[in-house]
Protein backbone atom coordinates (compact mmCIF):
# COMPACT_ATOMS: atom_id res chain seq x y z
CA UNK A 1 0.00 0.00 0.00
CA UNK A 2 2.53 2.71 -1.12
CA UNK A 3 0.37 5.53 -0.62
CA UNK A 4 -1.08 8.24 2.18
CA UNK A 5 -4.34 8.83 3.10
CA UNK A 6 -4.79 12.73 2.94
CA UNK A 7 -7.48 14.02 5.87
CA UNK A 8 -8.21 17.81 5.95
CA UNK A 9 -9.67 18.79 9.23
CA UNK A 10 -11.92 21.12 7.41
CA UNK A 11 -13.54 19.56 5.06
CA UNK A 12 -15.88 15.59 5.52
CA UNK A 13 -16.50 13.24 2.70
CA UNK A 14 -20.20 12.96 2.14
CA UNK A 15 -20.25 9.11 3.14
CA UNK A 16 -17.35 6.95 4.29
CA UNK A 17 -14.85 7.15 1.19
CA UNK A 18 -10.95 8.71 1.55
CA UNK A 19 -11.38 12.50 0.29
CA UNK A 20 -7.68 12.04 -1.54
CA UNK A 21 -4.83 9.74 -1.37
CA UNK A 22 -1.22 10.48 -2.40
CA UNK A 23 0.87 7.33 -4.06
CA UNK A 24 4.48 7.68 -2.19
CA UNK A 25 6.13 4.96 -4.52
CA UNK A 26 5.27 1.47 -6.34
CA UNK A 27 3.57 0.83 -9.81
CA UNK A 28 1.05 3.31 -10.81
CA UNK A 29 -2.59 0.48 -12.07
CA UNK A 30 -5.10 1.75 -13.96
CA UNK A 31 -7.98 -0.43 -14.49
CA UNK A 32 -10.20 0.34 -16.89
CA UNK A 33 -14.45 0.63 -15.96
CA UNK A 34 -16.04 -2.53 -15.30
CA UNK A 35 -19.08 -3.61 -16.37
CA UNK A 36 -20.97 -6.56 -15.13
CA UNK A 37 -20.23 -8.95 -18.10
CA UNK A 38 -19.26 -12.56 -17.75
CA UNK A 39 -16.41 -14.53 -18.94
CA UNK A 40 -18.16 -14.93 -22.10
CA UNK A 41 -18.81 -11.10 -22.42
CA UNK A 42 -22.62 -11.68 -21.83
CA UNK A 43 -24.29 -9.05 -19.54
CA UNK A 44 -25.52 -10.55 -15.96
CA UNK A 45 -28.77 -9.25 -14.31
CA UNK A 46 -30.24 -7.72 -16.64
CA UNK A 47 -32.63 -5.16 -15.00
CA UNK A 48 -31.23 -5.88 -11.84
CA UNK A 49 -28.53 -3.55 -9.76
CA UNK A 50 -27.85 -6.04 -7.15
CA UNK A 51 -26.31 -8.54 -9.70
CA UNK A 52 -24.69 -6.19 -11.44
CA UNK A 53 -23.01 -4.08 -8.60
CA UNK A 54 -21.61 -7.39 -7.28
CA UNK A 55 -20.44 -8.37 -10.43
CA UNK A 56 -18.70 -5.11 -11.00
CA UNK A 57 -16.84 -5.27 -7.56
CA UNK A 58 -15.30 -9.00 -8.80
CA UNK A 59 -14.76 -7.74 -11.70
CA UNK A 60 -12.59 -5.14 -10.54
CA UNK A 61 -11.07 -7.26 -7.69
CA UNK A 62 -9.92 -9.81 -10.44
CA UNK A 63 -8.44 -7.05 -12.32
CA UNK A 64 -6.16 -6.14 -9.04
CA UNK A 65 -5.69 -9.21 -8.44
CA UNK A 66 -4.47 -10.21 -11.17
CA UNK A 67 -2.14 -7.27 -11.16
CA UNK A 68 -0.61 -8.71 -7.74
CA UNK A 69 -2.81 -5.81 -5.67
CA UNK A 70 -6.31 -6.43 -3.92
CA UNK A 71 -8.81 -3.74 -2.94
CA UNK A 72 -6.76 -2.31 -0.08
CA UNK A 73 -4.41 -1.04 -3.22
CA UNK A 74 -6.81 1.37 -4.47
CA UNK A 75 -5.84 5.14 -4.97
CA UNK A 76 -9.50 5.92 -6.44
CA UNK A 77 -12.75 4.55 -7.64
CA UNK A 78 -15.44 6.70 -10.03
CA UNK A 79 -18.83 4.62 -9.71
CA UNK A 80 -20.92 5.16 -12.74
CA UNK A 81 -24.82 4.65 -12.69
CA UNK A 82 -27.60 4.87 -14.79
CA UNK A 83 -30.61 5.56 -12.50
CA UNK A 84 -29.99 7.60 -8.85
CA UNK A 85 -32.57 5.24 -7.88
CA UNK A 86 -29.96 2.42 -7.81
CA UNK A 87 -28.10 4.20 -5.80
CA UNK A 88 -28.77 3.19 -2.16
CA UNK A 89 -28.15 -0.46 -3.35
CA UNK A 90 -25.01 0.31 -5.07
CA UNK A 91 -23.60 1.54 -1.84
CA UNK A 92 -24.62 -1.25 0.33
CA UNK A 93 -23.09 -3.99 -1.78
CA UNK A 94 -20.33 -1.23 -2.13
CA UNK A 95 -20.08 -0.99 1.46
CA UNK A 96 -20.01 -4.72 1.87
CA UNK A 97 -17.30 -4.93 -0.59
CA UNK A 98 -14.90 -2.57 1.14
CA UNK A 99 -15.36 -3.45 4.76
CA UNK A 100 -13.20 -0.30 6.16
CA UNK A 101 -13.19 3.34 4.47
CA UNK A 102 -13.62 3.23 0.90
CA UNK A 103 -10.74 4.55 -1.18
CA UNK A 104 -11.42 8.40 -2.63
CA UNK A 105 -14.47 8.29 -4.30
CA UNK A 106 -16.87 10.14 -7.28
CA UNK A 107 -20.35 9.20 -7.92
CA UNK A 108 -21.85 10.19 -11.22
CA UNK A 109 -25.35 9.42 -12.89
CA UNK A 110 -24.51 9.12 -16.49
CA UNK A 111 -26.94 8.90 -19.33
CA UNK A 112 -26.13 5.57 -20.63
CA UNK A 113 -23.21 3.21 -20.67
CA UNK A 114 -21.33 1.09 -23.19
CA UNK A 115 -24.32 -1.25 -23.85
CA UNK A 116 -28.23 -0.03 -22.78
CA UNK A 117 -28.42 -3.24 -20.50
CA UNK A 118 -25.59 -2.01 -18.22
CA UNK A 119 -26.70 -0.19 -14.85
CA UNK A 120 -23.11 0.24 -13.66
CA UNK A 121 -19.66 0.91 -14.59
CA UNK A 122 -16.38 1.33 -11.96
CA UNK A 123 -13.35 2.09 -12.74
CA UNK A 124 -10.14 2.89 -10.35
CA UNK A 125 -6.58 3.36 -9.85
CA UNK A 126 -4.30 2.00 -7.58
CA UNK A 127 -0.59 1.54 -6.12
CA UNK A 128 0.37 -1.47 -6.47
CA UNK A 129 3.91 -2.36 -4.09
CA UNK B 1 7.77 2.93 -17.99
CA UNK B 2 7.81 -0.85 -17.62
CA UNK B 3 4.33 -1.03 -18.84
CA UNK B 4 2.86 -4.26 -17.88
CA UNK B 5 -0.86 -4.97 -19.39
CA UNK B 6 -3.11 -6.71 -17.13
CA UNK B 7 -5.21 -9.61 -18.01
CA UNK B 8 -7.27 -11.38 -15.41
CA UNK B 9 -8.19 -14.66 -15.34
CA UNK B 10 -11.81 -13.92 -16.51
CA UNK B 11 -10.74 -11.62 -19.23
CA UNK B 12 -14.62 -9.80 -19.68
CA UNK B 13 -12.82 -7.62 -21.72
CA UNK B 14 -12.39 -9.99 -23.98
CA UNK B 15 -11.99 -9.00 -28.16
CA UNK B 16 -13.30 -5.66 -26.88
CA UNK B 17 -10.25 -3.61 -27.94
CA UNK B 18 -9.00 -2.67 -24.81
CA UNK B 19 -6.80 -3.67 -21.45
CA UNK B 20 -8.51 -4.70 -18.11
CA UNK B 21 -5.58 -2.72 -16.67
CA UNK B 22 -2.19 -1.70 -17.23
CA UNK B 23 0.35 -0.83 -14.77
CA UNK B 24 3.60 1.34 -15.35
CA UNK B 25 6.55 2.78 -12.63
CA UNK B 26 5.22 6.37 -12.98
CA UNK B 27 8.51 8.32 -13.97
CA UNK B 28 6.73 10.74 -16.92
CA UNK B 29 3.22 10.92 -16.88
CA UNK B 30 0.56 12.81 -19.13
CA UNK B 31 -2.67 13.60 -18.48
CA UNK B 32 -4.91 15.48 -21.50
CA UNK B 33 -7.74 17.79 -21.24
CA UNK B 34 -10.47 16.42 -23.21
CA UNK B 35 -10.28 16.76 -26.41
CA UNK B 36 -13.18 17.44 -29.24
CA UNK B 37 -13.72 18.04 -33.08
CA UNK B 38 -13.25 21.79 -32.32
CA UNK B 39 -11.78 23.84 -35.57
CA UNK B 40 -9.13 26.50 -35.01
CA UNK B 41 -12.19 28.74 -35.29
CA UNK B 42 -13.91 27.40 -32.72
CA UNK B 43 -16.84 25.84 -34.51
CA UNK B 44 -16.98 21.70 -34.48
CA UNK B 45 -16.17 20.48 -37.48
CA UNK B 46 -19.06 19.28 -40.07
CA UNK B 47 -19.81 15.55 -40.80
CA UNK B 48 -20.97 14.32 -37.57
CA UNK B 49 -19.73 11.64 -35.67
CA UNK B 50 -16.90 10.22 -37.97
CA UNK B 51 -15.17 13.54 -38.77
CA UNK B 52 -15.61 14.85 -34.76
CA UNK B 53 -13.95 11.45 -33.59
CA UNK B 54 -11.35 11.96 -36.51
CA UNK B 55 -10.77 15.42 -35.55
CA UNK B 56 -10.11 14.60 -31.66
CA UNK B 57 -7.83 11.88 -32.63
CA UNK B 58 -5.64 14.01 -35.13
CA UNK B 59 -6.12 16.78 -31.61
CA UNK B 60 -4.83 14.26 -29.16
CA UNK B 61 -2.04 13.14 -31.97
CA UNK B 62 -0.56 16.41 -31.88
CA UNK B 63 -0.62 16.86 -27.51
CA UNK B 64 1.45 13.38 -27.94
CA UNK B 65 3.74 13.78 -30.43
CA UNK B 66 4.34 17.18 -28.63
CA UNK B 67 5.46 14.79 -25.51
CA UNK B 68 7.32 12.33 -27.80
CA UNK B 69 4.91 10.15 -27.45
CA UNK B 70 2.49 7.69 -29.63
CA UNK B 71 -0.84 5.96 -29.50
CA UNK B 72 0.94 2.30 -28.09
CA UNK B 73 1.79 4.71 -24.86
CA UNK B 74 -1.41 5.58 -23.54
CA UNK B 75 -2.80 3.78 -20.76
CA UNK B 76 -6.13 5.02 -20.12
CA UNK B 77 -8.77 6.51 -22.59
CA UNK B 78 -12.03 8.19 -20.91
CA UNK B 79 -15.04 8.01 -23.44
CA UNK B 80 -17.78 10.96 -23.31
CA UNK B 81 -20.10 10.85 -25.61
CA UNK B 82 -23.69 12.09 -26.23
CA UNK B 83 -24.91 9.53 -28.76
CA UNK B 84 -23.74 5.29 -28.15
CA UNK B 85 -25.02 3.95 -31.36
CA UNK B 86 -23.43 6.89 -33.56
CA UNK B 87 -20.01 6.04 -32.06
CA UNK B 88 -20.37 2.31 -32.31
CA UNK B 89 -21.64 3.09 -36.17
CA UNK B 90 -19.15 5.78 -37.31
CA UNK B 91 -16.53 6.32 -33.76
CA UNK B 92 -14.93 3.30 -32.99
CA UNK B 93 -13.86 2.19 -35.97
CA UNK B 94 -12.02 5.96 -36.52
CA UNK B 95 -10.06 5.45 -33.03
CA UNK B 96 -9.05 2.44 -33.92
CA UNK B 97 -7.61 3.10 -36.79
CA UNK B 98 -5.07 5.35 -34.55
CA UNK B 99 -4.83 2.96 -31.53
CA UNK B 100 -3.79 0.28 -34.07
CA UNK B 101 -2.65 -2.89 -32.24
CA UNK B 102 -2.30 -0.84 -28.93
CA UNK B 103 -4.63 -1.66 -26.09
CA UNK B 104 -5.33 1.13 -23.08
CA UNK B 105 -7.36 0.29 -20.20
CA UNK B 106 -11.02 2.27 -21.40
CA UNK B 107 -13.97 3.82 -19.98
CA UNK B 108 -16.94 4.83 -22.41
CA UNK B 109 -20.05 6.89 -21.09
CA UNK B 110 -22.58 8.27 -22.46
CA UNK B 111 -23.54 11.85 -21.46
CA UNK B 112 -26.18 14.40 -21.93
CA UNK B 113 -23.73 17.48 -22.87
CA UNK B 114 -20.20 18.86 -24.15
CA UNK B 115 -18.52 22.07 -23.89
CA UNK B 116 -20.79 23.13 -27.06
CA UNK B 117 -24.25 21.30 -28.33
CA UNK B 118 -22.72 20.39 -31.11
CA UNK B 119 -20.32 18.52 -29.75
CA UNK B 120 -20.67 14.51 -29.94
CA UNK B 121 -17.92 13.25 -28.23
CA UNK B 122 -15.26 14.29 -26.08
CA UNK B 123 -11.37 11.60 -25.43
CA UNK B 124 -9.27 12.61 -22.80
CA UNK B 125 -5.88 10.34 -22.13
CA UNK B 126 -3.72 9.43 -19.64
CA UNK B 127 0.09 8.31 -21.14
CA UNK B 128 3.12 7.14 -19.78
CA UNK B 129 5.95 8.73 -21.18
CA UNK B 130 8.97 6.58 -21.97
CA UNK B 131 12.10 9.15 -21.16
CA UNK B 132 13.56 9.70 -17.89
CA UNK B 133 11.98 12.78 -15.29
CA UNK B 134 15.54 13.53 -13.81
CA UNK B 135 16.45 17.03 -14.57
CA UNK B 136 12.91 18.17 -16.10
CA UNK B 137 10.57 20.72 -13.90
CA UNK B 138 7.70 19.08 -11.85
CA UNK B 139 5.17 19.60 -13.98
CA UNK B 140 5.52 20.63 -18.00
CA UNK B 141 2.02 22.53 -19.09
CA UNK B 142 1.65 22.99 -22.35
CA UNK B 143 -0.87 23.92 -25.65
CA UNK B 144 -0.18 22.80 -29.17
CA UNK B 145 -3.15 25.08 -30.09
CA UNK B 146 -3.76 28.62 -29.54
CA UNK B 147 -6.98 28.14 -28.38
CA UNK B 148 -7.47 31.01 -25.49
CA UNK B 149 -8.99 29.10 -23.37
CA UNK B 150 -9.00 28.31 -19.17
CA UNK B 151 -6.83 25.25 -19.54
CA UNK B 152 -4.14 23.55 -20.88
CA UNK B 153 -3.79 21.05 -23.36
CA UNK B 154 -0.93 18.36 -22.09
CA UNK B 155 0.17 18.00 -18.65
CA UNK B 156 3.21 16.22 -17.78
CA UNK B 157 3.88 14.96 -14.61
CA UNK B 158 7.77 13.95 -13.78
CA UNK B 159 8.79 11.59 -11.03
CA UNK B 160 6.08 12.98 -8.43
CA UNK B 161 3.67 11.67 -6.31
CA UNK B 162 0.44 12.04 -7.71
CA UNK B 163 -2.62 12.81 -5.68
CA UNK B 164 -6.27 11.59 -6.66
CA UNK B 165 -8.78 13.85 -4.73
CA UNK B 166 -12.37 12.10 -4.14
CA UNK B 167 -14.54 14.21 -6.12
CA UNK B 168 -15.50 17.14 -4.56
CA UNK B 169 -19.49 18.75 -4.22
CA UNK B 170 -20.63 21.75 -2.12
CA UNK B 171 -20.62 19.29 1.59
CA UNK B 172 -20.37 21.83 4.56
CA UNK B 173 -18.42 19.23 7.87
CA UNK B 174 -21.58 19.08 9.27
CA UNK B 175 -23.43 17.48 6.50
CA UNK B 176 -25.67 19.87 4.95
CA UNK B 177 -25.52 21.11 1.40
CA UNK B 178 -23.89 24.51 0.86
CA UNK B 179 -25.95 26.78 -1.34
CA UNK B 180 -29.08 24.39 -2.16
CA UNK B 181 -30.07 25.89 -5.91
CA UNK B 182 -26.97 28.31 -6.08
CA UNK B 183 -24.58 27.21 -8.40
CA UNK B 184 -22.39 30.16 -7.32
CA UNK B 185 -21.91 29.25 -3.46
CA UNK B 186 -21.63 25.65 -5.00
CA UNK B 187 -18.91 26.61 -7.06
CA UNK B 188 -17.08 28.49 -3.92
CA UNK B 189 -17.95 25.62 -1.74
CA UNK B 190 -16.08 22.73 -4.38
CA UNK B 191 -12.80 24.80 -4.67
CA UNK B 192 -12.85 25.96 -0.62
CA UNK B 193 -13.07 21.90 -0.13
CA UNK B 194 -10.12 21.26 -3.09
CA UNK B 195 -7.98 24.12 -1.57
CA UNK B 196 -8.14 22.22 1.89
CA UNK B 197 -7.25 18.81 0.68
CA UNK B 198 -4.87 19.99 -1.36
CA UNK B 199 -2.82 22.09 1.01
CA UNK B 200 -2.97 18.72 3.34
CA UNK B 201 -1.45 17.31 0.69
CA UNK B 202 1.13 19.51 0.45
CA UNK B 203 0.13 20.94 -2.71
CA UNK B 204 -1.06 24.31 -4.32
CA UNK B 205 -3.75 25.05 -6.59
CA UNK B 206 -0.56 25.69 -9.25
CA UNK B 207 -0.10 21.64 -8.09
CA UNK B 208 -3.26 20.39 -10.20
CA UNK B 209 -2.66 18.34 -13.49
CA UNK B 210 -6.18 17.10 -14.37
CA UNK B 211 -9.83 18.00 -13.75
CA UNK B 212 -13.08 16.94 -14.55
CA UNK B 213 -15.95 19.23 -13.81
CA UNK B 214 -19.34 17.24 -14.04
CA UNK B 215 -22.29 19.39 -13.89
CA UNK B 216 -25.67 19.26 -14.25
CA UNK B 217 -26.42 22.07 -16.49
CA UNK B 218 -23.17 23.61 -18.43
CA UNK B 219 -24.78 27.14 -19.12
CA UNK B 220 -25.45 27.63 -15.54
CA UNK B 221 -21.70 26.41 -14.88
CA UNK B 222 -20.63 29.05 -17.81
CA UNK B 223 -22.94 31.74 -16.08
CA UNK B 224 -21.82 31.27 -12.54
CA UNK B 225 -19.54 28.93 -12.04
CA UNK B 226 -16.77 29.77 -14.34
CA UNK B 227 -15.31 33.02 -12.69
CA UNK B 228 -14.73 31.06 -9.02
CA UNK B 229 -12.48 28.91 -11.03
CA UNK B 230 -10.70 31.28 -12.55
CA UNK B 231 -10.02 33.01 -9.16
CA UNK B 232 -8.76 29.25 -7.52
CA UNK B 233 -6.39 29.01 -10.13
CA UNK B 234 -5.18 32.44 -11.37
CA UNK B 235 -4.04 31.32 -14.61
CA UNK B 236 -2.06 28.27 -13.52
CA UNK B 237 -4.84 25.81 -14.79
CA UNK B 238 -4.90 21.86 -15.11
CA UNK B 239 -6.16 19.94 -18.22
CA UNK B 240 -9.51 19.89 -17.80
CA UNK B 241 -12.91 18.12 -18.98
CA UNK B 242 -16.24 19.98 -18.15
CA UNK B 243 -19.64 17.41 -19.28
CA UNK B 244 -22.95 17.52 -18.30
CA UNK B 245 -24.55 14.58 -16.85
CA UNK B 246 -28.21 13.72 -15.50
CA UNK B 247 -27.39 13.40 -11.63
CA UNK B 248 -24.87 13.31 -8.58
CA UNK B 249 -25.29 11.66 -5.23
CA UNK B 250 -27.72 14.05 -4.00
CA UNK B 251 -30.55 15.66 -5.59
CA UNK B 252 -29.12 19.09 -4.28
CA UNK B 253 -25.80 18.94 -5.68
CA UNK B 254 -25.44 21.01 -8.97
CA UNK B 255 -21.83 20.45 -9.85
CA UNK B 256 -18.87 17.96 -8.80
CA UNK B 257 -15.46 18.48 -9.61
CA UNK B 258 -12.85 15.87 -9.46
CA UNK B 259 -9.11 16.85 -8.99
CA UNK B 260 -5.46 14.70 -10.12
CA UNK B 261 -2.37 16.68 -8.75
CA UNK B 262 0.82 16.42 -7.98
CA UNK B 263 3.47 17.19 -5.83
CA UNK B 264 7.57 16.69 -5.70
CA UNK B 265 9.01 13.20 -4.27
Amino acid sequence: MPYTTITPAEVKPVANYKLATRMEGGRLLYIAGQVARDAEGEVLGKGDIRTQARQVFQNLRNVLQAAGGDLSDLLKITTYITNIEDFPAVAEIRSSVFPGELPASTLIVVKRLAQPELLIEVEGMAALD
Amino acid sequence: MDRRDILADNPVEKRRGYMPGVSVSPGRILFTAGMTGRLPDGTIVPGGMAAQTQRTMERLQAILQHAGANFSQVIKQLLYITDMEAHAAHGRAVRAGFFGEARPTSTALGVRGLADPAMLIEIELVVDLPDSPTAKPLLEKYNVENHGLDFYQGVIVNGGRLIYLAGQVANNPDGSVAGVGDWKRQAEKVYENIGHILRTAGATTASAVKETTWVLDIASWRQHGTAVRRAFYQGDYPASTLVEIQGLARPEFLVEIEVIAAVAR
